[in-house]
C-alpha cells in the first residue's frame, strides 16, 4: 500500500487504475513463469530428467541417516517415482539397471518393504530379463523378511523358468510352502519341481513334513498320494539306471525287469506303492508303472531356451555417477 | 495456579498468532495426497496415505516446537513484558514452566486435531487403523516436548536467531546419535569417552520414532514404549531444569 501511495502521490494515477495496472502485471509475469516452464519442460525430456535423478541417487546406506527418521517416507517418494518410470511402454536396459540401483535404495531405506521387493524382484526378472538382479534383490528380500512367502516364491520361479535350475528353484518353492497365507496349491507345486529335477528324496522328506504338520484329513490323503507318486518316480529312475548298467553290462536292454534281478543288477524289484507294477518297454528301455503312466512333472513345457544371456554379477557391475 | 494460568496464556497468545492454520494445510495435505497417490501408485496405498500421515503430523508439530519454542522467552525479554511479570510474585521458575505448558497445549491440540483428520482420511479409504498408530502418535509428541525444552533451554541465554540454529543442530544431531557411538568406537580411548559421552547427553530422537513399526504391523512391548515415554520426560525435565538454573542467574537488561 505504501508504494501505491507514493506512486499516486507523485505521477496522480489515479487508485482504480493502479490496482488494474498492479494484476496485469502480476498476471504477466504468471503467464510468462508458466510460459518458461513449459519450455523447459519441452526441451527437457522429463522422463530422461527422472531417469537422471535415479542415476544420482547415493547408496541406501547413506541416504537414510540424512533423511533423519522420515526415511519410510523417502522409501515411499521414490518408489512413487520408479512406479512412474516403469510406466513407459519400454524401458531400455540402461534404465532396467537404474531401477535396480533404485530399488535397492528403497529397500535399504525400508528393509520390510516387502511389496517393493516382490514388484521389484517381477519388473527385473520378467521385464528386464535380469534374474540376476532380480534375484539379488529378492534374496536381500528373503534375509530382511522371512516369514513372506512370496518373495522365496518368486526367487523359486526365476531359477526354475528363467535360469532353468529346477533343483534350486523347487528349493525355495518349498521355503515359501512352509510359510503363513502362501496358497493351498505351493506344496504340491514344491513336490513337482523336486521331482522334475531328479530329487525325488527332497520331495518325499517335504512330503512327509507337510503330512505330520496337517491335520486336515484331505490334505492328509493329497500328501500320502502325492508321496507315492514321488516314490514312483524314484523307483522308475533307480529302474533306467539298472537298466543302463543292464545294457553296459550285457550289450543288449533287458527283456523283463525280472532279467535285471536274474542278472544281479538288483537284489529286488521295488513295489508299486499304488499296487500296480512297473513295466519295461523292450524296444526303448522305457520304465513305466501300470497305475500312474504319465510321470510327474510340471506341467510346463519350455517352448525357448532360457533367455538369459547376460553375465552373472556378483558385485554390481553398474557405474553411477559419483558426482551426486 | 500461577503456573496453570502463564501456560493458558501462552496457549492463548498461541491461537492469536493464528498457528493452528497449520492444520489447514496438514488437511489439505491429507486429503489430496489421498487422491493423487492412488492413481500414481502401484500397491501398498494403505502404507503412502499412513506413511504420509505421520510424517507431516510429526514434521509440522517439529517446527512448531522449534520456531514457537525459541521465541518463548526472548520474545518477552524483547518486548520488556517480562519487567511486568517478574516484578510480581512470580518465582521465575513458574514463569518457564508456564510457558512451557502453554505451548505443550498448543501441540497437544494441534497434534490431536491432525490425528483425527488422519484417522478420519484412513476411515473414508478403508484403510484399517490399528492402536499402534496412535502409540506412535504418542511418542511422537514426546518427541515435540524434548524439542520444545530443548528450544526454551537455548531461547534462555541466547538470541532467537542463535537459539534456532543450535535447536535445529540439537534435532539433526538426535537423529542421528547413533553413529556418534558407531564413530567412538573407531576412535582411542579419549576419543571413544568423549562420543559416549555426548551420546548420553544429547537425547537420542530416533527412540520416538515408531512410524516404521505402524506401517509393517509391528507390535512394540508396552514395557519399551513405557520406557521410551520416562525416557522422554526425564530428558524433558533434565532439560527444563538446566533452563530453570541459567534463567534464574539470568539479568534482563
Amino acid at each position: 500500500m505504501a508504494a501505491s501511495l507514493s506512486l499516486s502521490g507523485h505521477h496522480r494515477i489515479p487508485p482504480l487504475v493502479l490496482s488494474v495496472l498492479c494484476g496485469l502485471v502480476s498476471v504477466g509475469l504468471l503467464i510468462s513463469i508458466w510460459w518458461m516452464q513449459s519450455q523447459l519442460d519441452q526441451r527437457q525430456d522429463r522422463t530422461l530428467a527422472q531417469m537422471d535423478e535415479l542415476a544420482h541417487l547415493p547408496k541406501g546406506d547413506y541416504l537414510k541417516p540424512v533423511l533423519l527418521g522420515y526415511h519410510h517416507l523417502g522409501a515411499d517418494l521414490l518408489w512413487l517415482k520408479l512406479v512412474q518410470v516403469i510406466g513407459k511402454r519400454q524401458n531400455s536396459m540402461n534404465e532396467y539397471e537404474w531401477m535396480a540401483h533404485a530399488l535397492d535404495v528403497i529397500t535399504t531405506l525400508d528393509p520390510h518393504y516387502a511389496y517393493a521387493y516382490y514388484a521389484g524382484g517381477v519388473i527385473l526378472g520378467d521385464l528386464a530379463n535380469r534374474p540376476d538382479l532380480a534375484n539379488r534383490l529378492l534374496e536381500r528380500g528373503h534375509a530382511a523378511n522371512p516369514t513372506v512367502w512370496n518373495i522365496p516364491f518368486l526367487l523359486g520361479y526365476n531359477y526354475y523358468f528363467l535360469l532353468a535350475d529346477p533343483a534350486k528353484g523347487a528349493e525355495y518353492i518349498m521355503r515359501a510352502a512352509v510359510l503363513p497365507d502362501r496358497p493351498a496349491y505351493l506344496p504340491g507345486l514344491a513336490t513337482r519341481l523336486a521331482a522334475e529335477a531328479g530329487k525325488p528324496e527332497t520331495a518325499l522328506a517335504f512330503l512327509e513334513a507337510r503330512l505330520q504338520d496337517t491335520s486336515d484329513p484331505e490334505m492328509k490323503e493329497f500328501f500320502a498320494n502325492r508321496m507315492k507318486e514321488v516314490m514312483i518316480e524314484r523307483d522308475i529312475k533307480q529302474l533306467e539306471g539298472a537298466v543302463e548298467l543292464y545294457r553296459t553290462a550285457y550289450g543288449h536292454p533287458p527283456t523283463s525287469l525280472a532279467a535285471l534281478v536274474d542278472g544281479r543288477i538288483v537284489r529286488d524289484l521295488p513295489m508299486e506303492p499304488f499296487g500296480g507294477e512297473y513295466r519295461i518297454d523292450r524296444e526303448t528301455g522305457v520304465v513305466s508303472s501300470t497305475t500312474h503312466p504319465e510321470r510327474l512333472k510340471t506341467f510346463f513345457r519350455r517352448k525357448k531356451d532360457p533367455t538369459y544371456l547376460y553375465p552373472r554379477i556378483e558385485q554390481p557391475a553398474y557405474g553411477f555417477s559419483k558426482t551426486w | 495456579m500461577k503456573v496453570l494460568s502463564i501456560a493458558l496464556n501462552t496457549f492463548r497468545e498461541n491461537l492469536r498468532d493464528k498457528l493452528l492454520y497449520n492444520l489447514l494445510i496438514f488437511a489439505l495435505l491429507m486429503i489430496g495426497s489421498s487422491i493423487l497417490i492412488s492413481k500414481l501408485t502401484l500397491g501398498d496405498f494403505d502404507r503412502l496415505m499412513i506413511d504420509i500421515g505421520l510424517a507431516s503430523i510429526n514434521f509440522f508439530g517439529v517446527l512448531i516446537a522449534i520456531f514457537i519454542g525459541i521465541g518463548l522467552v526472548s520474545k518477552e525479554i524483547d518486548k520488556k513484558t517480562i519487567y511486568t511479570i517478574v516484578s510480581k510474585p512470580v518465582a521465575r521458575y513458574q514463569f518457564l514452566l508456564g510457558k512451557y505448558l502453554g505451548l505443550t497445549m498448543t501441540l497437544f491440540v494441534n497434534t490431536t486435531v491432525m490425528v483425527i483428520g488422519l484417522v478420519l482420511v484412513l476411515s473414508a479409504r478403508n484403510i484399517p487403523v490399528d492402536m499402534l498408530l496412535f502409540k506412535a502418535v504418542a511418542l511422537i509428541f514426546v518427541e515435540f516436548m524434548v524439542i520444545t525444552a530443548v528450544a526454551m533451554l537455548f531461547s534462555t541465554f541466547t538470541s532467537t536467531t542463535l537459539s534456532a540454529i543450535f535447536t535445529l543442530a540439537v534435532f539433526v544431531i538426535g537423529h542421528l546419535t547413533p553413529d556418534l557411538k558407531t564413530f567412538g568406537e573407531k576412535m582411542d580411548e579419549v576419543g571413544r569417552m568423549m562420543m559416549d559421552g555426548l551420546y548420553y547427553v544429547l537425547p537420542n530422537l530416533e527412540r520416538f520414532n515408531l512410524k516404521g513399526q505402524v506401517i509393517h504391523h509391528l507390535e512394540i512391548a508396552n514395557a519399551d514404549l513405557a520406557l521410551i515415554i520416562l525416557y522422554g520426560l526425564t530428558y524433558t525435565a533434565f532439560v527444563l531444569f538446566t533452563a530453570g538454573v541459567i534463567f534464574q542467574r539470568r539479568d534482563f537488561r
